[in-house]
């Protein structure tokens, strides 16, 4: 690893661990979600996000020498680099939903900004990354319109977790430590640029449904953003799910499946 | 206790421009965009799939299999049969 790396490899890391975590946790609702056919559709979901971070993981590997698999099974859970937002306990449902649906539209101006980027491997996976989630998102929408507004359950439900839910949404945002040096080379927009894109988009469907988000007039937030995890300051909830997520590969070590 | 489950719709799948819609079973949904949402999930998500089809099951009419007059046939009706030409092998198939 050279130097000249570091700010693409803390950016690349950070994209790969929120992919692989949220899809672990999309993944804890097999066999749980509420009704079948969502059950299916959302192991569908949880796998694809799986697939997105072993795009990302490909792509470190050329700039650090680690395989994927150590990327995500041989790490400590502090040197992971995601949100603390998609590490959360998978909640109700519509927590999650409400979560997808913040994760997928983050995605969706990310990408987009990335596959304009500078740096040509990130440009291309970004692109095809892309467009499975459109379809993500497609679904997640469909649902925070459904159930923001159906029955006075499930109002009640969707407001709450959307009032607990977008706090910590804004921690997908937080700058790197190397955001600088991204801006400049046209790596990425930066992420205060993103943010005020994906407000835009968020504020429209939940409005749809009449759910406020607290913003001032400028629609900048005002709630405390919960930031940390892009800086290794992690939850125990991360702890908890790595823990979960590497017993199988630690109980035989260098066993091929 | 009423019954809380969404209503079923009927998938029709297409793998390929041209061929026809065909029956691959049901989803739960609650309106037709979740339906189309559902059926890609659940069948087309492995198959190859062009086009999808979703028809609220009891918008289908349909026969009564306890119905015993609609589809009898009591008398000769081979006679009917196009027995007196060589069909081509393809219609065979």
């Amino acid at each position: 690893m050279t130097k000249a790396n570091a700010p693409v490899i803390e950016m690349l890391t950070a994209l790969a661990d929120d992919e692989l975590v949220i899809g672990h946790r999309d993944s804890e609702w097999t066999g749980y979600a509420p009704i079948l056919e969502e059950d299916i559709a959302f192991s569908n979901i949880a796998q694809d996000e799986i697939g997105h971070s072993l795009v990302w993981y490909t792509l470190l590997e050329r700039l650090l020498q680690r395989s994927p698999d150590a990327m995500a099974f041989e790490r400590q859970w502090l040197d992971f680099r995601c949100c603390r937002f998609v590490a959360y306990p998978r909640g109700d449902f519509a927590y999650t939903v409400v979560r997808q649906y913040l994760f997928d539209e983050a995605e969706h101006v990310r990408l987009e900004a990335l596959a304009q980027s500078s740096y040509g491997p990130i440009r291309d996976a970004a692109a095809r990354i892309m467009k499975e989630e459109a379809y993500h998102l497609l679904h997640s929408e469909a649902l925070v319109e459904r159930l923001g507004d159906a029955t006075d359950e499930s109002r009640r439900r969707m407001h709450a977790a959307t009032a607990t839910a977008f706090p910590q949404s804004l921690g997908l945002f937080e700058r790197l430590e190397h955001e600088d040096v991204l801006v400049r080379e046209r790596v990425f927009p930066g992420n205060a640029k993103l943010q005020t894109a994906w407000i835009e988009r968020i504020v429209a469907t939940f409005g749809a449904v009449s759910i406020t988000l607290p913003l001032d007039g400028s629609s900048k937030p005002l709630c405390l953003a919960d930031y940390g995890g892009r800086a290794g300051d992690h939850t125990s909830d991360l702890e908890q799910l790595i823990a979960d997520l590497h017993m199988v590969y630690q109980s035989v070590s260098g066993a091929s499946w | 206790m009423s019954d809380t489950q969404w209503e079923t719709y009927e998938v029709f799948h297409q793998a390929k421009r041209g061929d026809s819609h065909e029956h691959v079973g049901a989803v739960h949904a609650p309106d037709p965009q979740i339906a189309l949402q559902m059926a890609r999930d659940q069948f087309a998500r492995r198959m190859a799939c062009t086009s999808i089809w979703v028809v609220r099951s009891r918008d289908i009419a349909m026969t009564d299999y306890q119905d015993d007059v609609f589809f009898v046939h009591t008398t000769d009706k081979s006679y009917r049969d196009p027995k007196a030409f060589d069909a081509p092998d393809k219609l065979h198939e």
